[in-house]
């Protein structure tokens, strides 16, 4: 019985899953089709020397002479037989390869960034449910929430300052590149993976992941507290006391576990809120990730690109919900047996 | 409110076809621009004519496309080559003059083809601009375009003037009516105007309001949050009359001043005290928050607590749709609203703010009501015969105010910090000043470099205390209020 009810409840989240993708798509579309401006206008040069027939093709050949609701079905038919269709600029280049080279980048940004929010959040978080209400508690969540308040952009901008002059003629403040994703000027704008370049990426990647790592731990470590605050409270934290565990064991064995199913549902949501944050990162610190990408392709009318953008953020806000789910059905025994 | 229309022409200039392909886009340097007596035809209709609020603080006009007599062949250049461009004219002005002006060459790329030159101008004031301008190569090729504008500016109305004024006083007079119309009631029941439950109630209500304020003060995070608010509502309510000077009037002579006596902070791009804007800033910045954290909030509230009671498919529509909007990058979204919109002001940001918020209350509010209906109270109401509109504004809503109400505090926060997020990419509301884009104006004048730090690092700061002093009261609020806290 359980078991079947189990694998219904799975496909019904499947559907919805489904169902929101294609809602995303279906709004996307429209939002960005609606948009002043004619793309035509934007892939030729304006001058005589082209002729207007030239448009007419260049219109036909990206069905933008159809009406709104033609060009949503060969959008949605496209889409769904993985034909993502070429940008309109870029000399035309396929739209999977041009974001998934840009991608690789945001990954790297937000993965690192991830990496660093959850190890420091989480540290914070339970040291300061261990020690509720002292020093270090009353320190460290006004410090994260101090943090927490400041646009990204202007946190950026500062950092940014900070590590690339030597304020007061400090001569042993670290010097950090300002912007870039890693040396070109010294190995060449041809990336191939050879140890100085990943060494000199890594350079480059430390202030845009700092700054997104530091304005997101707040979020982590105040979850994390609560949550543990309220397992601590428990009646079974005070039987393992009782038996003698050390604090470290308890935590470690019994209040960790038990206060992680919040955290879970956190970490999915806060990929929205990355991705999000990563935007402004990027244009700050020249970083040529998904974020560059869209404003650029906002200014060019790229559609199929700015549509492909858009679609591939609903799509990892809404498969991050759906994985943090099924991993806390499966974790939780209450939900997979209920 | 019909200010969105702000003119934007483009005049281009196309430079003649000249005989050889080697040019740098050294660009322009035009000694200053021009002018040509505009003609002014007092009552004509004029192109580019246009009316703000009088504190509309910039305006930016380019002049718009006008034919060209030779279209010419699109030159090719490539890296390296130079063009010298020079240009000639005055500005004459009737009130209004022209305080900046940009080149904007238009250079296709890929194509390495040179196809024309653009300007456009900031003006400012109001009255007639007229340009003639006149372009010259190095190849003493000219080509001359001309077009004038109009600029009006209405004064602001008593409505916008003192909308906030006259909405602090509805609300007053709204309760006090509510106060009186329950008396009213009881007098024509035949009881005495104040009666022992009224009083009862009243002192109920007084006494858990003042229970609750003092478990607030008591908490740390509560206090430090309510004296930094106090603080800067203060600044907010009584800022624009202790700022030492007007922001509304430019110094053009004094732009991008160092700190000094006379301003502590500088001088920005117009010439205007920096500590003066912060001053007004903190009374913009907090309006967008809060007025768009209750538009949020509110709707919300109403999705949330329909979906939940109503339950069943409806639900999952609602649910569904909810979700569409919770995964949509919202940045993403933001910038094509930007996109879309063109140029906003303050009541446009706040709607973009509120209009897309409310999604997250929407999830929460629906939770608490689907745990609240089925509690016994609302069945034994609905077994006497509550109708649902009543269940709902008695039982059901009153249980999830005080989430909604926590949740609010902190959704002013999250506005404030996208205020300013927006403003910084560009999306920033014209006529007022807020916090959001003076660093958008501090960072697109590269303040660091210029030796204006504080003009960065002020805006920022403010902000980032606001936000600290709501999410503090939010999170105390929350720890209060939320009965699933509160046990602990």
């Amino acid at each position: 019985m359980a078991r079947r009810s189990f694998r219904r409840m799975i496909l019904k989240r499947l559907i919805n899953v489904f169902l929101t993708i294609l809602g995303i798509m279906i709004l996307n579309f429209f939002l960005i089709h609606l948009m002043p401006g004619d793309p035509i206008e934007n892939m030729i040069p304006r001058s005589p020397k082209f002729d207007v027939s030239l448009k007419w093709n260049l219109a036909e050949k990206f069905h933008l002479n159809d009406s709104l609701p033609e060009q949503l079905g060969y959008y949605l038919y496209n889409t769904f037989t993985g034909n993502w269709g070429t940008s309109y600029m870029a000399n035309k280049r396929a739209v999977f390869d041009i974001i998934m080279g840009d991608m690789r980048w945001t990954m790297l940004l937000v993965g690192v960034s991830t990496v660093f929010t959850l190890l420091i959040g989480m540290a914070i978080g339970a040291y300061s449910a261990y020690r509720r209400g002292g020093a270090f508690d009353v320190g460290a969540t006004s410090t994260t929430l101090f943090f927490y308040g400041m646009p990204v952009f202007w946190l950026a901008i500062v950092l940014q300052l900070l590590f690339t002059t030597q304020l007061l003629g400090m001569n042993w403040w670290p010097q950090l590149p300002a912007g870039g994703y890693y040396d070109t000027q010294r190995y060449g704008a041809e990336l191939k993976w050879t140890w100085p370049i990943f060494v000199s990426a890594c350079k480059y990647l430390i202030l845009p992941s700092m700054t997104l790592a530091i304005g997101s731990v707040a979020g982590i470590s105040l979850v994390m507290r609560s949550a543990l605050v309220d397992t601590m409270t428990d009646d079974y934290i005070l039987t393992a006391r009782a038996k003698g565990l050390t604090d470290y064991q308890v935590l470690r064995r019994h209040a960790l576990p038990n206060g992680m199913p919040p955290m879970i549902a956190l970490i999915a949501m806060d990929v929205a809120f990355v991705i999000g944050g990563a935007y402004q990162v990027e244009v700050i610190f020249n970083y040529p990730g998904i974020g560059y990408r869209t404003i650029k392709s906002i200014q060019d009318l790229d559609f199929p690109i700015l549509q492909f953008i858009v679609v591939v953020g609903g799509v990892a806000v809404v498969l991050a919900n759906f994985i943090s789910d099924m991993i806390l059905i499966y974790i939780d025994p209450r939900i997979r047996m209920g | 409110m019909g200010w969105f229309n702000m003119h934007r022409l483009v005049v281009r200039t196309r430079i003649p076809a000249a005989p050889r392909s080697s040019f740098v886009l050294v660009g322009a340097i035009l000694g200053f621009l021009l002018l040509s007596g505009a003609v002014l035809i007092p009552g004509l209709e004029l192109p580019g004519q246009t009316s703000g609020p009088a504190e509309l603080r910039s305006l930016t006009i380019a002049l718009g496309p006008v034919p060209v007599a030779d279209a010419g062949d699109p030159q090719n250049v490539t890296e390296g080559d130079m063009i010298f461009l020079g240009g000639s004219g005055s500005v004459p002005s009737d009130g209004a003059s022209i305080i900046n002006y940009t080149w904007i060459i238009d250079y296709h790329e890929t194509n390495q083809t040179l196809y024309g030159v653009n300007t456009s101008f900031s003006v400012r004031g109001t009255g007639y601009v007229g340009v003639n301008l006149t372009v010259t190569d190095s190849n003493n090729l000219t080509d001359w375009d001309n077009s004038y504008v109009v600029v009006k500016i209405r004064p602001a109305t008593f409505l916008e003037k003192n909308w906030l004024i006259l909405v602090l006083v509805a609300a007053a007079a709204v309760l006090i009516v509510r106060i009186l119309l329950g008396g009213i009631k009881r007098v024509l029941a035949g009881l005495p105007f104040v009666t022992e439950t009224s009083k009862e109630k009243s002192r109920l209500a007084t006494r858990r309001f003042g229970k609750t304020m003092k478990q607030l003060l008591r908490n740390y995070m509560g206090l430090a949050g309510v004296i930094i608010l106090v603080f800067f509502v203060f600044l907010a309510i009584f800022g624009p009359y202790i700022a030492p000077y007007d922001v509304h009037k430019l110094d053009l002579e004094n732009t991008f001043a160092l700190p000094s006596k006379e301003h502590w902070i500088g001088t920005d791009n117009f010439g205007v005290d920096i500590f003066s804007e912060l001053l007004y800033g903190a009374r913009t910045s907090i309006i967008v928050g809060m007025v768009s954290a209750i538009i949020a909030s509110f709707l919300g509230a109403a999705v949330g607590l329909y979906s939940g009671y109503v339950g069943g498919w409806k639900d999952e529509v609602v649910m569904r749709l909810n979700d569409i909007v919770l995964s949509i990058p919202w940045l993403v979204l933001m910038i094509v609203v930007a996109a879309f919109i063109g140029e906003i002001d303050l009541t446009g940001i706040i709607l973009i703010i509120g209009l897309t918020g409310w999604s997250t209350t929407a999830r929460m509010v629906r939770a608490q009501v689907l745990s609240v209906k089925e509690r016994q109270y609302v069945e034994r109401a609905r077994a006497i015969g509550a109708s649902e509109m009543s269940i709902i504004r008695r039982h059901i809503f009153p249980n999830t105010f005080p989430l909604v109400f926590a949740n609010t505090i902190l959704t002013v926060a999250v506005s404030i910090l996208s205020e300013a997020t927006l403003s910084f990419l560009g999306l920033r509301p014209i006529g007022v000043i807020t916090w959001g884009t003076m660093l958008s104006f501090a960072s697109s004048s590269s303040a660091f470099q210029i030796g204006l730090h504080w003009w960065i690092l002020m805006p920022g700061l403010c902000i980032v205390f606001v936000v600290l002093g709501f999410t503090l009261l939010g999170y105390a609020l929350d720890e209060i209020l939320n009965p699933k806290l509160r046990k602990r």
